[in-house]
């Protein structure tokens, strides 16, 4: 589903991303670790075409995705829920919701009505607060939403950065369970994540990034074994 | 001042008023989207209304003529985003911060020339629009005031309804202020943020062109009109707080109602109090009257 194969990644003068491969197939969880100014959320950025990379090559689906802009890559199924998770303040939790799938062709009326009644099955307190502000949400309803609008766009790929960031720990565990429930059913999701151990709990696969490179990578199980080292790497 | 010439300065002055609110509409929307507006917004009036009453002259049907107002100003709102607006933006850093402020000047200049050479430098008048004399009076409760400044208030006030439509209960209102809150983020779900820039600065012009159509029967129309309108849009806009679109209607009227008495009050300068006071407001409230103040998210 994505292929990255040796990318290398520069903001102005400097060398963020050097050589990054991975893998992502769909219902795989995989999860990049790393500490904060590893390149996480720059790799992301990459994959979402925001950022160009100057050598290398990314596949969606087979094709090349050089050139394309972001928001067609997102209406095209690659969808990326950015750190910080985004929730546009002034609309309602429900605008929130519609606004990415609105413009996903293929996506009438029926099937955003049929999409908005899924997500707030999954996330019960979205539904709650469905006319309120963004704005107004906590920062785990934020999130929930976050991850919500994103897969209103009926994604191939859900890319997430750093879902944790910020959050109590059970909102933690229920968004992180959520994640491993869609990898079940088939999508293929790439975990972005500071929270390594949590994160391999839940993953099939992880890289391990330090300083822009991938120093580490295996089933996730293998890596979960092996606490000193990762704990080393993310030192 | 009796009651009757007071009534009628207040018509007067809401009819000027939203006016100026439906131009700073304009500047409203390209700077909530892009933290960017046209300094040639009265320029595009201008246009729009050089436009109307070379249209009106040659024969055109109104309605007819306010729909190729409309084509005009669309087109020269999108020439503006692309070779004012877009260059910059690609250039990023290495253009300065407040390039725009220059190019789109520029383009005014540039359209100031053009309506020169087209229509000479005397003032002209437009027109009415919807009534056949100018001096068509209508009695409302007693008080006689011109049909063309009553029909004026009433297509403003439908105009900035629309506005308001589009913005609050549109799915591309929506996107407007999703790229207005960050437009990485917008382009992540999938909005076209280069296409919601491409639409604020089309909608300013719509605004600008609208503003010219209406206020040609009100005032003489000079090609070099422009820069007055785009300090009093300005204005309104800043008192209105900029982030704020109700702020900017309650600005916009309050100003043309004070420059409607002010020049009643003084015939030589009566256009120069109502900015005065704005300069000395903004000195004490930066954010206007009903702007928040917060931090810029960019
Ligand atoms: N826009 C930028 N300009 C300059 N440096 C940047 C920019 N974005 C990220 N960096 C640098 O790139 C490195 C990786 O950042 P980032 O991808 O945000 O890491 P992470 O998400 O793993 O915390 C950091 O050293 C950061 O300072
Ligand atoms: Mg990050």
């Amino acid at each position: 589903m994505i292929e990255v194969e040796n990318i290398k990644v520069a903001i102005g003068a400097v060398d963020i991303l050097h050589d990054v491969s991975l893998r992502l197939e769909p219902g795989r969880l995989v999860t990049v670790i790393g500490a904060n100014g590893a390149g996480k959320t720059t790799l992301l950025r990459t994959l979402s075409n925001v950022v160009t990379p100057h050598a290398g090559t990314i596949r969606f689906d087979g094709r090349p995705t050089a050139g394309i802009k972001p928001h067609v890559l997102a209406r095209a199924g690659l969808v990326h829920v950015p750190q910080g998770r985004q929730i546009v303040p002034g609309l309602s939790v429900r605008d929130n919701l519609v606004i990415g799938a609105d413009r996903v062709a293929g996506l009438d009326r029926d099937a955003i009505a049929a999409g908005l009644e899924r997500e707030f099955a999954r996330f019960p307190v979205l539904k709650e607060r469905q006319h309120i502000p963004g704005g107004n949400l906590s920062g785990g309803e934020q999130q929930m939403l976050a991850v919500s609008r994103a897969l209103m766009m009926r994604p191939k790929v859900l890319l997430l950065d750093e879902p944790s960031l910020g959050l109590a720990p059970q909102v933690v565990t229920t968004i992180l369970k959520a994640l491993r429930g869609l990898a079940d059913d088939g999508l293929a999701v790439l975990l972005v994540e500071q929270l390594a151990l949590l994160a391999l709990s839940i993953a099939d696969e992880a890289h391990v990034l330090q300083r822009g490179r991938v120093a580490l990578s295996g089933p996730a199980r293998d890596l979960r074994k092996d606490r000193a080292v990762i704990e080393s790497y993310l030192g | 001042m009796t009651l009757v010439n007071f009534f009628q300065l207040l018509v007067s002055g809401i009819a000027m008023g939203a006016i100026y609110t439906i131009t700073a509409k304009g500047l409203f929307i390209t700077h909530l989207a892009t933290h960017r507006l046209n300094f040639g917004q009265g320029d595009f009036l201008m246009v729009g209304a050089f436009a109307s009453i070379g249209m009106l002259a040659a024969g055109v049907p109104a309605p007819l003529a306010v729909l190729g107002v409309l084509v005009l100003m669309g087109v020269l709102g999108y020439l503006l985003e692309r070779f004012a607006i877009r260059p910059l933006d690609r250039l990023g850093d290495r253009a300065g911060a407040y390039s725009w402020v220059l190019t789109t000047a520029g383009a005014a200049l540039i359209l100031q020339n053009i309506v020169e050479l087209g229509f000479g430098k005397s003032a002209q008048y437009a027109p009415p629009l919807f009534s056949k004399t100018r001096d068509n009076v209508i009695n409302i409760l007693g008080v006689g005031i011109f049909f063309e400044e009553a029909a004026i208030i009433i297509a403003a006030f439908l105009i900035v309804g629309a506005f308001y439509w589009f913005l609050f209960g549109t799915r591309w209102g929506k996107a407007v202020y999703a790229v207005a809150f960050n437009p990485e983020a917008a382009s992540l779900f999938g909005i076209d943020v280069r296409g919601v820039v491409v639409l604020v600065f089309v909608l300013a012009a719509l605004m600008a062109g609208i503003s010219g159509v209406l206020v040609g029967p009100l005032v003489s129309v000079h090609p070099h009109m422009g820069l007055i309108f785009t300090i009093k849009a300005l204005a309104v806009a800043a008192v209105g707080g900029f982030t704020n679109p109700v702020g900017i209607l309650v600005g916009g009227l309050l100003f043309g109602v004070a420059e409607a008495f002010s020049n009643y009050w003084d015939s030589a300068f009566g256009d120069l109090y109502p900015l005065l006071f704005v300069m000395a407001l903004l000195a004490f409230r930066p954010s206007g009257l009903f702007g928040e103040r917060r931090a810029d998210v960019r």
